[in-house]
């Protein structure tokens, strides 16, 4: 940095600036222009923000990060005696534990991208009435956090595998890219919810359930096959479809990745997540005044 | 261009009154509101304009003080060049990285240690972490609290979290820096410990843009004002002129804190300040006694009024209140026009500049109806000539007794 230079120097020629980046301040700006260049300007931020979603989720619990295994263990736990004991859901000779738990897993880390990301804008108001930083940092790192604990719940899966003689397979790898589509999706959704929030702090109190009946709305408790034929198509256009059901795939092995119904998938992932980027930027304006 | 660090052209910002802006933040509410305007047909929102047609230049290493009355415009213009609202019209444009300092610590995460939040600040002011690795112990050194480091910020006391929170602020080094009162916070050393370092930025050709109610402050840090009035640009140019015409325009308005509401009951029409015998002043020394006259017009009969003669030092420290009714000056009532004239004892104040207001509260203590800034004085101390001596000086009475018999006993030890 040129501050020791300045003051060993002592004299009173202008040191160079430390940057001759130009900020040109205006009103209107491009419908389609992005600033994402700002994003990396800034990923340093985003870095830390990452960092520190992590380290407060479970500072000061006497069990810590081990919350992170007993939350979806106990989950389970409900599942399988409710869908698994009593109503006794077809899963195509699979343990019921491990079928539940491969789609658990995506749509928790999903669901908490969306509840982070919808509602982080209006958590962090303070920060948004103070201090500059491309918005966005926020809805992105609300959905990274969270991969911590889906990492962490991978570890308890493989063991769940191993206990319930469950071979792992190559297929395995297969949940990283996975993994990447369910926190584009779950960027998209809070893309649009995020600045709604802002506004409107009624989607706090719509999410909750509106996740709720989107999981019921997903094969995470039973498997797609028990789908009627004809409902599949429309079935499918929820794009968590194809995210949990290539779960399960990679980690049970059962049937095949349904290509058509990842490829509707994607495509809605893509309209929703560049309208989102869109209509954020485009609502980022004003979030300081109306927050 | 290349010595402009700021050009603003025209800058406006307008808000909406009412639903865009209230506490009405639900769907219900938005649509209620719609509906009603739908019934009124006329009621076209109301709209104001916190800042409106602002243009200047600010060359580097300028330091540029922000003044104007509560609502002037001052945050909003700040805010805006620092991106945090766009504007409504008008552009600007800012060459360098900029630094702004709009709240001191906001960001801060209460679970988190010291360390960690000083990482965490540091990205959220805009430092990159080597940057912040690399000054990390002089942040610590700075903000004095090397012990307590590795505590979650949550245990501090609050003087501890300003301390660090501006520690690691005043290590940002920007080509550019906006400070929104936040010299006003901690106690009277790191205050003194912040001018100077705000002063050490103009040695680095630093350009401050640097608003505050502290007129000291702006005095000893400024060489050029801009003046916001009704959220225009009233005055651009010499401090100790814009000071002035400041001062002039904030005579016998209401004090930022008072927010008076409708029309007022009770207004004080002229107030003077008077040497003992009745001849205008602005300078007093030290145990002199000063004169106030008052003279107020009541719009409708106030019922046992409780006039009250506040002195505040140039820093916000108010340092006393004489009120008619703690000296038990019945008034029964008041009405229409009439002049109040109050002597005080000898000013036992220290060395520095003041200003008075002038409250005046019903049946005693209840309400305030009116306050209203009603001049400034100095102080001349014979001893004391510069400030920082405290609010006060009395003569103590002082003994003196060497003790010999203990004196021995350390020798022996």
């Amino acid at each position: 940095m040129n501050l020791a230079g300045a003051e060993s120097g002592g004299g009173r020629a202008m040191p160079p600036r430390t940057s001759e980046r130009v900020t040109q301040i205006r009103p209107e700006r491009g419908l389609f222009d992005l600033e994402l260049e700002a994003v990396w300007r800034y990923r340093d931020l985003l870095a830390t923000l990452v960092k520190r979603d992590v380290m407060v989720l479970y500072r000061q619990a006497a069990l810590g990060a081990a919350w992170a295994v007993i939350q979806p263990v106990f989950a389970i736990a409900i599942f399988t005696f409710i869908f698994g004991r009593i109503a006794k859901f077809p899963t195509g000779g699979a343990p019921y534990p491990v079928f539940a738990f491969a789609a658990v897993l995506p749509w928790n880390y999903f669901a908490e991208c969306v509840r982070r990301g919808g509602l982080g804008l209006v958590t962090e108001a303070e920060l948004i009435r103070k201090v500059y930083f491309p918005r966005i940092l926020l809805p992105l790192s609300a959905a990274i956090a969270p991969l911590v604990d889906l990492a962490i719940g991978f570890g308890v899966l493989l063991v769940a595998m191993l206990i319930y003689g469950v071979t792992p397979t190559w297929r395995l790898l297969a949940v990283v890219p996975l993994s990447l589509i369910a926190g584009l999706m779950g960027l998209a959704v809070s893309l649009w919810f995020g600045p709604v929030n802002v506004r409107f702090r009624d989607v706090k109190h719509t999410l909750p359930f509106l996740l709720q009946i989107w999981m019921y709305a997903s094969p995470v408790v039973y498997a797609f096959s028990m789908i009627p034929d004809r409902w599949k198509p429309l079935y499918a256009l929820n794009p968590m479809v194809g995210v949990i059901e290539g779960f399960r795939w990679a980690v049970l092995g059962q049937g095949q990745p349904d290509l058509g119904a990842m490829a509707i998938g994607a495509v809605i992932i893509c309209v929703l997540l560049f309208g989102g980027l869109v209509f954020f930027k485009r609502m980022e304006r004003s979030f300081a005044d109306l927050i | 261009m290349n010595d402009i660090a700021i050009k603003a052209v025209g800058l406006g910002k307008r808000y909406r009154l009412g639903a865009r802006t209230g506490r009405s933040n639900s769907l219900r509410d938005a649509l209620d509101g719609a509906l009603r305007r739908l019934g009124q047909r006329h009621g076209a929102p109301r709209e104001f304009w916190a800042l409106r047609d602002a243009s200047f230049e600010i060359r580097r290493g300028e330091n540029v003080g922000i003044i104007g009355l509560n609502g002037a415009g001052k945050s909003t213009l700040l805010k805006v060049l620092s991106q945090i609202v766009t504007p409504t019209e008008g552009h600007a444009t800012v060459a360098g990285r900029l630094g702004a300092l709009l709240e001191v610590g906001t960001g801060f995460h209460q679970e988190l240690t010291g360390r960690e939040n000083v990482f965490l600040y540091g990205s959220i002011l805009g430092m990159t972490q080597a940057e912040v690795a690399e000054k990390f112990d002089a942040i610590v050194a700075f903000a004095e609290i090397e012990s307590f480091i590795d505590t979650p910020v949550k245990r501090y006391s609050s003087g501890m979290y300003v301390r660090l929170a501006f520690a690691v602020a005043a290590h940002l080094d920007p080509d550019i820096l906006l400070l929104d009162e936040v010299l006003a916070v901690g106690d009277f050393s790191f205050q003194n410990k912040c001018m100077e370092f705000a002063r050490s930025l103009e040695g680095r050709g630093a350009t401050t843009l640097f608003v505050s109610h502290n007129m000291f402050s702006i005095k000893s840090l400024c060489e050029r004002v801009i003046y916001l009035r009704k959220g225009a640009v009233a005055f651009d140019g010499a401090t100790d002129q814009g000071l002035k015409l400041y001062e002039d325009d904030q005579h016998l308005q209401a004090p930022a804190w008072f927010n008076q509401g409708g029309e007022a009951a009770i207004e004080f029409t002229n107030v003077e300040l008077l040497s003992a015998d009745g001849a205008p002043r602005g300078m007093y020394d030290f145990e002199e006694r000063m004169k106030v006259r008052i003279a107020y017009h009541a719009r409708r009969s106030i019922r046992r009024p409780n006039f009250m003669v506040c002195v505040t030092r140039a820093d916000n420290v108010v340092c006393c209140n004489f009120s008619t009714m703690a000296d038990d000056v019945d008034l029964p009532g008041v009405e229409g026009y009439g002049v109040l004239e109050m002597t005080t004892p000898p000013l036992r104040l220290t060395a520095d500049n003041y200003w008075i207001t002038i409250l005046v509260r019903e049946n005693r203590f209840d309400e305030i109806l009116q306050a209203q800034v009603a001049g400034r004085f100095h102080v001349r101390h014979p001893i004391y000539e510069r400030v920082g001596f405290g609010v006060f000086h009395d003569p103590a009475d002082w003994r003196h007794h060497a003790v010999a018999a203990v004196n021995d006993e350390r020798a022996r030890a």
